[in-house]
């Protein structure tokens, strides 16, 4: 049974996946002119940030010409998209690297501190969500929606400051800051990106928490819960089988977006726990004006999104069999 | 009664003989044990010859050596010179090379490795000018070097101690290496372990290290130095709160550029001790001689007279101290008599004088600064209500420091002030000012100074180099082309498990041992 809709849904499906990607084409190519005239933008010379404030002029200069920063600006352009057609980001001003070694270098960082965050905010999030639904207008249900408020309003640096001081200084149980590779042990490697996973994790967990009690009450609500209860289904069955699965389509979009964010919010999270990963890569490469460091990684970052945005559609054909491509 | 006396007295002299054997062994160096030292952010090169940032020249003060390097005085003092002579008229330098001084890849260094190393300098080192005047480089025997000038340079080993793009030698097969693509090897006494980019970076003890047996103990970055640490690990955190937390809770054992609030937040607390290295970069404001109506001397001078030292550094940074003179107090060239004519001056009255003599009508002044440095924006805002006071129209422009910095250099972005830390120029000399000096675009053609410099560079005797750098502090500072505020510190913390930290500019690592 299962084969045979996947075999009716392959081929609608895999055009429809096609066009998605076809799509994304001028997607990044807009993405990619606007980040390189962006940064270009942007006052600031890297050559003088190389230098230093105390540097002669002749040595800004031999800087410059070094780093291809002495060509008009179009000629800048031309060589990084010649460079982008053979799929070369170009090399880093200041590291000194490819940029997509440098990106790769730190993919594990983020990714791994992206998936940790999102393994608890889905049963964190999720699980508040319906709990707060089932309970509406209890103090249980005030009590989750003014931590889910708390989740979303409270600034992520300041969080991890507090947290730092209570889990690092003063109980001594987590590390205060930096990545210990997974390749040295799983609990140093989980120990080290906890801290920063869940802090990271407390803005989507209440943004989740708060959709899904949203979409759960919108369910919960509709003819067919009420023929189930009067029917006599359980409640634990009404809620889990028939209310539940019907609120995962706002759900899985959020969630996609959630793991959008948690890739994203790493720039913050990654520069105060001084995690080597992309957030701090960006970061360092915007203050150091690393034009190729910025321009590739966000490109790399618009791609990732875009094969989120169709991994999330496949999602919907399997969680709803109404939803067809074609 | 008398048997409990004695057992009590046994009982203390051996508690007082423990304390001891374990406060003497503390203070007897002995080897083991990695240091872990949170910096603020990570390395982009560690090839010296093109390295500038404070985090770069850190390891590679370790890992490489020159022929001099800075003393603690910050003088020039022998390296991997034993000598060096210098001919009457200051065009020839001979230097004679230690004997034994390995590389990190076991190979003996000679000449050979000094002449390929300043002619891969020459091509690749934004600092290269320094060597324009080189006529020619010779090595005339594996432990001899020769640098004979076209023209007269009395300063010449003075500007080869240079911190800051070192002078560093690498084995003579790097020589045709691209700028930053060199394997990191060098003479120093720690070599390269691991680099991780943004994460750390690993130095361990170069065992086969020839240690220069002449000099009686450390001497800045030069001197006799010992390696007692197996290794030091390099952790970079920029988030200074993180830096300090990570000391707290062990995570560091000594940490780099800790706030003047945090340190007096946490000082006295168990297991942090903050160490204060004063001076370490000077706060200066400079004036836009090229932007109206800055381009006016008296406009100039009027803001110049507004400065209210004491009060500017208790609003900014509060750990800085005077000094008028454009050089650091330990340099030989300090002379502050001079500098003082144009400090402090903090005098409205004098200010709107020179404002209505100068035609003053309320042209607008801009007021460069940013927010990544505290003490950059605090001053600026003290100076902004001291020029308020005098009737100057202002206007802030509050940019990110890549924005100031470059700004400052080219002379762009319609600023009449900024404000900046100068460091390695009030540190190394008046001959690391020059570039600085006749650089800026915003000093323009000054044929005081170019004159001066000419007589500072060709004067054998110091008395006369000191003349003509009191003669370009003169103009620089009655032409108002800078203001001079404070010399700052820098503050840093340790946890005290190790001994042999000392304050100086660099952070260094031999003599160090853990307790």
């Amino acid at each position: 049974m299962a084969s045979g809709r996947l075999g009716g849904l392959a081929s609608p499906l895999m055009r429809q996946l096609a066009r998605q990607l076809a799509q994304a084409v001028p997607v990044l190519l807009i993405v990619a002119v606007l980040t390189f005239f962006l940064m270009h933008l942007l006052p600031g010379d890297p050559a003088v940030l190389i230098a230093g404030p105390e540097a002669s002029r002749e040595a800004v200069a031999q800087i410059r010409t070094q780093l291809g920063l002495d060509l008009p600006l179009h000629e800048q352009l031309f060589v990084w998209f010649t460079h982008l057609a053979r799929g070369d980001l170009g090399r880093s001003l200041v590291l000194n690297q490819p940029v997509t070694e440098a990106v790769l270098e730190r993919l594990p960082v983020t990714m791994s501190l992206a998936l940790i965050s999102f393994a608890l905010t889905l049963p964190l999030g999720i699980g508040a969500g319906v709990l707060a639904a089932c309970f509406r207008n209890t103090w249980f249900d005030a009590f989750v929606m003014l931590l889910a408020l708390i989740g979303v309003s409270a600034p992520s640096f300041w969080i991890a400051i507090l947290s730092v001081l209570l889990f690092s200084v003063s109980l001594g149980w987590l590390p205060s800051a930096g990545y210990v590779p997974i390749a040295q042990g799983m609990w140093p490697w989980f120990a080290a990106l906890l801290q920063p996973a869940l802090i990271l994790a407390l803005f989507q967990i209440g943004f989740l928490a708060r959709i899904t009690r949203s979409a759960m009450l919108d369910v919960l609500d509709q003819d067919f819960i009420r023929t189930a209860r009067a029917k006599g289904v359980s409640e634990w069955k009404t809620i889990s089988k028939h209310a539940f699965r019907n609120t995962l389509i706002p759900v899985v979009t959020v969630c996609g977006i959630i793991f959008s964010l948690l890739v994203g919010g790493s720039v913050v999270i990654e520069q105060v726990f001084a995690l080597p990963g992309i957030g701090r890569l960006i970061v360092q490469a915007i203050i150091g004006r690393d034009y190729p460091v910025v321009q590739g990684t966000l490109l790399l970052l618009g791609f990732v999104f875009v094969l989120l945005n169709l991994a999330i559609d496949v999602l919907y054909t399997f969680i709803d069999p109404r939803i067809r491509y074609g | 009664m008398i048997s409990r006396n004695v057992s009590r007295a046994v009982l203390a002299t051996a508690l007082v003989a423990a304390l001891a054997v374990d406060t003497a062994s503390a203070q007897q160096p002995r080897k083991g044990g990695t240091l872990t030292y949170a910096n603020v952010s990570g390395l982009g090169t560690q090839d010296p010859h093109v390295a500038a940032a404070v985090v770069e020249l850190e390891p590679i003060n370790h890992i490489f050596e020159g022929l001099v390097a800075m003393g603690e005085d910050y003088e020039a003092k022998p390296s991997i010179a034993s000598k060096w002579e210098v001919s009457p008229d200051a065009t020839t330098f001979t230097f004679t090379l230690r004997q034994g001084v390995k590389f990190h890849n076991g190979k003996v260094l000679t000449s050979a490795d000094v002449l390929a190393s300043y002619q891969r300098y020459q091509q690749v080192s934004p600092n290269k000018s320094q060597l324009a005047s080189v006529e020619s480089f010779t090595a005339p025997d594996p432990h001899t070097f020769i640098i004979k000038l076209k023209e007269p340079n009395a300063v010449f080993v003075e500007v080869l101690k240079t911190p800051t793009y070192p002078f560093s030698i690498l084995p003579a097969e790097q020589k045709d290496k691209p700028a930053r693509e060199v394997e990191i090897i060098g003479t120093g006494p720690f070599r390269l372990g691991e680099w991780v980019r943004d994460g750390h970076l690993t130095m361990r003890r170069f065992d086969d290290y020839s240690i220069d047996t002449a000099r009686p103990g450390i001497d800045g970055l030069a001197g006799r130095k010992t390696v007692h640490l197996d290794a030091v690990r390099y952790n970079f955190v920029p988030e200074a709160n993180a830096r300090v937390a990570a000391l707290q809770s062990g995570g560091a054992d000594h940490i780099s550029n800790v706030p003047p609030d945090t340190a007096k937040r946490i000082a006295g607390q168990p297991n942090v001790h903050i160490m204060k290295v004063i001076p370490f970069c000077q706060q200066t404001f400079i004036m836009h001689t090229q932007q109206a109506p800055t381009n006016n001397l008296l406009i100039r001078q009027a803001i110049q007279a507004v400065f209210d030292v004491d009060d500017m550094i208790a609003v900014s940074m509060p750990d800085a101290e005077r000094n008028p003179a454009m050089v650091f107090k330990t340099s030989p060239y300090y002379q502050p008599e001079l500098g003082a004519k144009y400090y402090d001056i903090k005098s409205v009255a004098k200010a709107k004088a020179l404002l209505t003599q100068a035609g003053y009508k309320g042209e607008k002044v801009v007021l460069m600064t940013n927010a990544s440095y505290s003490y950059m924006r605090d001053s600026t805002v003290f100076l902004v209500e001291a020029l308020k006071a005098a009737g100057v129209t202002t206007e802030v422009s509050m940019v990110d420091w890549p924005t100031n910095v470059s700004n400052m250099q080219s002379g762009n972005g319609g600023w009449n002030i900024t404000v900046t830390g100068f460091c390695s120029g009030p540190l190394l000399g008046p001959q690391q000012w020059r570039p600085l000096l006749v650089g800026f675009p915003q000093v323009k053609g000054d044929t005081v100074i170019d004159e001066n410099y000419t007589k500072f560079f060709s004067s054998v005797e110091l008395a006369k180099r000191k003349e003509a750098w009191l003669a370009i502090e003169e103009r620089v500072l009655s032409q108002a082309y800078m203001v001079k505020v404070s010399d700052m510190p820098d503050l840093r913390g340790h946890n005290g498990k190790f001994e042999g930290l000392k304050p100086y500019y660099f952070t260094r690592f031999w003599d160090v041992w853990q307790k």
